[in-house]
């Protein structure tokens, strides 16, 4: 089964050339990078039009401050570092308005087929949408979208410590919760 | 990687990695575009907010930046220019914008998107009857997929369309319904936009 790759596969030179001005490598860059954006956003804020919005306000903050990426820079942490503070707002005006989170949504249009079953993904979401948002994130930084904890570091803000401890708690939880899930389906 | 991972953990990173399509949807790419090129280029003052907030610090950090930058802010208000701001990107201007100029907001027109695939060609050009069929009115911008896109503002009602391969050829839209209508046998399509 394919999904979104984790390792980087952009081209260096293709942020660069978009902060020149380059529409064609901002276009490439948006294509590349959509399918794990998209996959982070979901997971984060958990129904597929909030993720889409939070998606493409991302690019268009990215389009807008190209300017200021490092050219030394990699591109992935940093699309990383805007879409997580969008998600987190998306989150925060959520909680403002006493919405009801709803998780389930997902996958989404066009997804493979998930291994086991939608059950199975349906309980994920519910283990998640449990989870502290910064362990959530944490844990789909490190172990989805398999970032470096250094890259999480620049992405978060947070202390290496302080992130392999939301890391390791989000794995508890999700650990002896599905277990649990696994269990009762025998 | 790393030792608290097992088999639980295995499954949840496999089904969360497996949830989205590996491709693109070209549709949510040429929207995504179109916002960026379309969308105002932030105030300076904006850019400089966001230049506070795009790093997210430690907590204590936070709050500490926030009240420099208050008081650096009224400070400097109107004093100091703002040098922390980036120059404005520059738009090469060899490059089409996908974007028809935004219509009149007191309008009653509807931002309407079209998606053509054509990956061979070299230019592609949304002619109708909202542009009086002029081939230059309206170029699509070619994604990487090969996948060429415009949005343009269209008045609610029945609009007759077609797509300008190359400056010669037309073609009608796969996507939409043929116009029954259609001119002297040429191939073109109908979009119905709804009012506001």
């Amino acid at each position: 089964m394919s999904s979104p790759p984790t390792s980087s596969p952009i081209d260096p030179s293709l942020p660069l050339r978009a902060k020149g001005g380059d529409r064609q490598a901002f276009a490439q860059l948006v294509e590349l990078c959509y399918p794990r954006s998209l996959r982070f956003a979901l997971h984060m804020v958990g129904n597929r039009e909030d993720a889409e919005e939070a998606v493409q306000d991302t690019f268009v903050r990215v389009y807008h401050h190209l300017g200021r990426f490092r050219d030394d820079g990699r591109f992935e942490p940093w699309l990383f570092r805007i879409l997580a503070n969008r998600c987190r707002t998306v989150l925060d005006k959520r909680r403002r308005h006493a919405e009801v989170i709803q998780y389930g949504d997902v996958p989404d249009r066009g997804a493979p087929t998930v291994v086991d079953g939608p059950d199975w993904m349906e309980e994920i979401h519910k283990v998640l949408a449990t989870l502290p948002v910064e362990q959530r994130e944490a844990f789909l930084l490190r172990h989805v979208e398999e970032l470096a904890y250094e890259e999480i570091s620049a992405v978060t803000g947070v202390r290496l410590s302080a992130l392999r401890m939301r890391v390791k708690r989000a794995c508890d939880v999700l650990r002896m919760r599905l277990a649990e899930v696994r269990r009762d389906d025998r | 990687m790393t030792d608290e991972r097992d088999v639980v953990i295995e499954a949840v990173r496999g089904t969360l990695r497996a949830s989205v399509a590996d491709e693109a949807d070209p549709r949510a790419v040429a929207r995504i575009l179109s916002a960026a090129w379309a969308a105002p280029a932030p105030s300076r003052w904006r850019r400089w907010l966001d230049a506070w907030h795009l790093p997210v610090v430690s907590r204590v950090g936070a709050a500490v930046v926030a009240v420099i930058a208050l008081a650096a802010g009224f400070v400097a208000r109107g004093v100091l220019p703002n040098r922390a701001v980036a120059e404005p990107m520059a738009v090469t201007g060899e490059f089409p914008v996908p974007v028809v100029p935004a219509s009149d907001p007191r309008s009653s027109a509807v931002s309407t998107q079209f998606v053509f695939e054509a990956p061979a060609a070299q230019s592609v050009a949304l002619v109708g009857d909202f542009n009086a069929w002029v081939p230059t009115a309206a170029p699509l911008v070619r994604l990487p997929s090969g996948v060429w896109t415009v949005t343009v503002p269209l008045m609610p009602g029945r609009h007759v369309y077609a797509f300008l391969v190359d400056g010669a050829r037309l073609e009608a839209d796969p996507r939409a319904s043929a116009a029954a209508d259609a001119d002297y046998g040429r191939p073109s399509s109908v979009v119905m936009v709804p009012g506001r």
